[in-house]
């Protein structure tokens, strides 16, 4: 019954906490104003340098499109790409959550009234907030100077499947990152294994390329093509996915599909995240740290 | 000179004990670093499936392209491995004040502030890089004639230096704003130019980016000139551009020299 | 103590200067300034200094005369941000002053020559020099490198600075492994290779303990003493002033307040002494108020503070008065005296500002 009480309480002090992240974190994004207004820009150099690459390729090869994407729609979908991105990378979450395992600053989490996961979650979108406040320019300038490169307007079913596979690949970012982060608990050292996930990540997420272009890569298994193994897995759902729903690659009951595909991986990690930190730390006061 | 040379094996050996006795460190940072590349290389094996050469004519079909591809990988690891780790430790001795130590010995502050820590799992992507070479060379249309071979590592050498040059002014920077956290993704965005023929910059955009790249930051002179003079014939522009090459070198080695004396200079030095 | 603030202390007036003997550092109107950039609290604020950053010159040390002479063996005490430290890298280089001339062993130190560097140290407690992850041994062959130091006689210098500081065994030894004493013992042997004329010390005794403390002491003097090596050392512990120093400057707000020996600050600062009475019994009031002079009770035990000239007339009556069973007449300690000469000048600075405005 007290409970009920201190509900509406505790859901004002959450707003402020939240209200007072966002602003440190903003005002410590303004500070160093150098990095600031350079660093959104600079992201979009790799793709510059990968739109040439495509340029060139379609100007010596003699097919329209390679695994059913113009030049235009590869441009595009580099460019969107920075969009799921900017959504679902995590930068620092698994090393922060190591280290503070690590230097036992973790421990304040296990003596304070707050959840971990719930405290990572909310500095987390209060810092992909302020990071969208300050890149909606740069990205909105990139974006009409490219309008060229994009087809029409998608109609509102496809507009709203991209923005929740947006917010699914926010959550399915977060809680991967996250679990693999309480692996310190496990293992001193968890930069190799983040390493490895990102190379993993890299390749399979479709940030290098469309995972299509993995339609024709066979993989041992007759008629099971790379791309056929990679729509099962989490990665591809980090990046490539909200860029070919736009495109208009994913449509009617594969997006469904798809998109029951992400929201389930996200449930998974999730709980995996909470057994991590449960197992994480009873083992962490049983040892001591 | 020799005692330069002697102080530099002093801090090499020193390395070599120190990553011998983070062993499993080390074989993970090699690993890391050759998984990062065979992903690339993977990447680039895909494209070749699509495409028979990277822009139309330009002679950058599979073989010549992978010879392109193994010396970006052998002059990045060089820089990686002697000149990085040092200029990424700078952000964090002028932070704590550790450049103080370094000032006031009696060796050249800009020698000892870039060749002090080796990375010598750096050099892991070089050897594969010299794999690579080995493969693509002698499967090319035309093997590269002698003058090729002579000119080859003097170019390798040039591209180093435009790139060493570079670290040192970015290093330089990190001197003068006191903090510079992002010295390496400047670094990431700046080389990522390099690696890729220069012929793939063309068009209303490309040819003025391909100019800047190339008399500004000289940027696309670093891997494009020693792989055009060892996977393509030579012709006039191939001369044109080993005379860039040179130049731009021995620019950017003054640049950095005077960029860096001022950075000192104008060192404020940690407060106590 | 009113007369410490009416007028400044000024040792090193030209005379003085001139009597140092084959002087190695000659400092004149030296003074640093820095630009700091106001980082303003506030999310407005900070959008605002986006475009507009306020700023103001900081004057870290301002217009310092010094002369010290060869063999000295200086201390540079003051209170925390004084300028210690920032007159310390002026004198070995690190940065450049805003004005005023310096000359350490003839060269001018921000010229950064190799000849003057290799002629002296520079350590720096709270800073590890030597290489974290390896052997001192190592970071000692580097020096040897470093500082072109033959090796028969690297070898000599180093087998004497270890074995004086019993350290021979942790050189073997990766630095990390080592504690805070043992680090520093290294840094002062490394420091010391390449047998340099004059040697800075940044608060070398920092977070050592006793012991340690004790060591580097014994250390620092023998050294100094045998190699006739000038010696300017920062330090806040007053036990490293009176075991090595005979002359004190003493810097406070970027200026020097005063310059000469130790002795001398003990004599002229010392208004008092401390005088302890052990009584037969516990005294009662009017016993204390009798004395009349103000004391603190510890048990049987009165300490009083009594005016050094009235010491002499004072003293023999208060031991004729009954029950006492034993005295002892003491200085202030040096801390108090150093503490107080700080304050005063605070109180100075304050009372000047006061009046400017």
């Amino acid at each position: 019954m007290s409970d009920a009480v201190a509900r509406p309480a505790a859901a004002f002090q959450g707003l402020r906490t939240w209200w007072t992240m966002l602003k440190i974190s903003l005002e410590e994004r303004l500070v160093y104003r150098g990095d600031f207004a350079l660093g959104t820009l600079m992201r979009f150099l790799p793709i510059v340098t990968q739109v040439f690459l495509w340029t060139a390729v379609f100007g010596a090869t003699s097919r329209a499109d390679i695994g059913g994407y113009t030049r235009n729609d590869i441009v595009a979908y580099y460019l969107l790409t920075m969009v799921t991105r900017a959504f679902s990378s995590m930068p620092g979450l698994a090393g922060g959550i190591a280290r503070s395992v690590r230097d036992g600053s973790v421990k304040k989490f296990l003596v304070q009234p707050v959840d971990y996961v719930s405290f990572l979650l909310a500095a987390r979108v209060a810092h992909k907030l302020v990071y969208y406040a300050v890149a909606v320019l740069p990205f909105a300038g990139v974006f009409f100077l490219c309008r060229g490169y994009f087809p029409p307007v998608p109609d509102a079913t496809t507009i709203a499947a991209f923005l929740a596979s947006l917010v699914l690949s926010f959550l399915l970012g977060f809680f991967m990152e996250a679990t693999l982060g309480m692996l310190g608990f496990w293992f001193m050292e968890v930069s190799s294994i983040v390493f490895g996930y990102m190379l993993v990540q890299y390749l399979l997420s479709g940030h290098m390329f469309p995972i299509d272009l993995l339609a024709g890569v066979p993989t041992g298994v007759a008629g099971v093509s790379l791309a056929d193994v990679v729509r099962w897995l989490p990665f591809e759902y980090t990046a490539y996915f909200s860029s070919a729903v736009w495109l208009g690659k994913v449509r009617g009951a594969e997006l469904v599909r798809s998109l029951a595909i992400e929201a389930a991986w996200v449930v998974v990690m999730a709980v995996a995240c909470r057994i991590a930190w449960r197992r994480g730390t009873r083992r962490y006061s049983a040892f001591g740290g | 000179m020799n005692r330069y040379v002697a102080i530099f094996l002093t801090f090499a050996r020193a390395c070599l004990v120190r990553d011998m006795t983070f062993r499993a460190n080390f074989i993970l940072e090699c690993v890391t670093s050759l998984g990062w590349m065979s992903m690339n290389l993977a990447f680039y094996l895909l494209v070749f499936t699509f495409t028979p050469e990277i822009g139309k004519g330009t002679g950058w079909s599979k073989e010549p392209f992978f010879a392109f591809v193994a010396t970006g990988l052998i002059i990045n690891s060089i820089v990686q491995a002697f000149f990085m780790p040092s200029a990424e430790e700078l952000t964090e001795m002028v932070r704590t004040g550790g450049l103080d130590a370094v000032l006031v010995q009696p060796l050249d502050a800009q020698f000892l502030l870039s060749m002090h820590r080796v990375d010598f799992s750096a050099l892991a992507n070089g050897l594969v890089g010299v794999g690579l070479l080995a493969w693509a060379v002698p499967r090319l249309d035309q093997p590269p004639p002698p003058v090729a071979w002579l000119l080859y590592p003097i170019l390798i050498v040039c591209g180093v230096a435009i790139l060493y040059g570079f670290v040192i002014m970015l290093a330089a920077a990190t001197i003068l704003m006191g903090r510079n956290q992002s010295l390496y993704d400047f670094w990431f965005y700046i080389t990522n130019f390099s690696r890729y023929p220069a012929e793939i910059y063309s068009g209303p955009w490309g040819g003025p980016l391909r100019m800047l790249c190339t008399f500004v930051i000289p940027i696309l002179l670093v891997v494009n000139v020693p792989a055009r003079v060892i996977a393509q014939p030579l012709t006039g522009q191939t001369w044109i551009g080993v005379a860039a090459a040179v130049i731009a070198a021995a620019a950017s080695l003054v640049a950095s020299r005077i960029v860096f004396q001022r950075a000192i200079a104008a060192y404020r030095s940690a407060s106590s | 103590m009113v007369f410490l603030y009416t007028r400044r202390m000024h040792n090193s007036d030209p005379s003085a200067a001139a009597a140092v003997s084959d002087p190695v550092i000659r400092v004149e109107a030296l003074a640093k300034e820095y630009r700091v950039y106001d980082k303003p609290e506030g999310l407005a604020a900070s959008v605002r200094s986006l475009f507009h950053r306020t700023s103001r010159v900081v004057e870290a040390v301002k217009g310092v005369d010094l002369t010290v002479g060869r063999g000295e063996f200086v201390a540079l005490l003051g209170p925390n941000g004084a300028g210690k430290t920032t007159l310390l890298k002026l004198l070995s280089g690190i940065i450049t002053p805003s004005r005023g001339t310096a000359r350490v062993l003839g060269h001018v130190p921000w010229e950064r020559a190799d000849d003057f560097r290799r002629r002296f140290a520079l350590v720096m407690g709270q800073r590890n020099q030597l290489w974290w992850d390896l052997p001192a041994a190592e970071s000692f062959r580097l020096h040897q490198e470093i500082y072109r130091i033959e090796p028969s006689r690297f070898e000599r210098t180093r087998d004497e600075l270890v074995d004086m500081l019993g350290v021979r065994r942790l050189i073997l030894q990766p630095v990390r492994e080592l504690s805070l004493g043992e680090r520093m013992k290294l840094e002062l042997v490394a420091a010391l290779l390449h047998e340099p004329e004059v040697l800075f010390l940044d608060e070398p005794t920092i977070g050592l303990d006793v012991v340690a403390q004790h060591t580097i002491h014994e250390f620092l003097r023998g050294v100094q003493s045998r190699r006739r090596m000038t010696v300017v050392l920062t330090t806040h512990y007053m036990k490293d002033v009176a075991a090595l120093c005979e002359r004190v400057v003493v810097i406070t707000r970027g200026d020097i307040l005063y310059d000469g020996s130790l002795a001398e600050i003990v004599d002229r600062f010392t208004t008092h002494k401390i005088v302890t009475l052990d009584l037969d019994e516990v005294p009662d009031q009017a016993t204390i108020e009798r004395f009349g002079f103000p004391c603190e009770c510890r048990g049987p035990q009165v300490i009083m503070r009594i005016d050094r000239n009235r010491i002499a007339e004072v003293l023999p009556e208060i031991l004729g008065s009954a029950g006492v069973r034993d005295v002892s007449v003491e200085d202030v300690p040096l801390e108090e005296i150093v503490a107080e000469l700080f304050r005063s000048d605070a109180r100075d600075a304050a009372a000047s500002a006061g009046a400017a405005s």
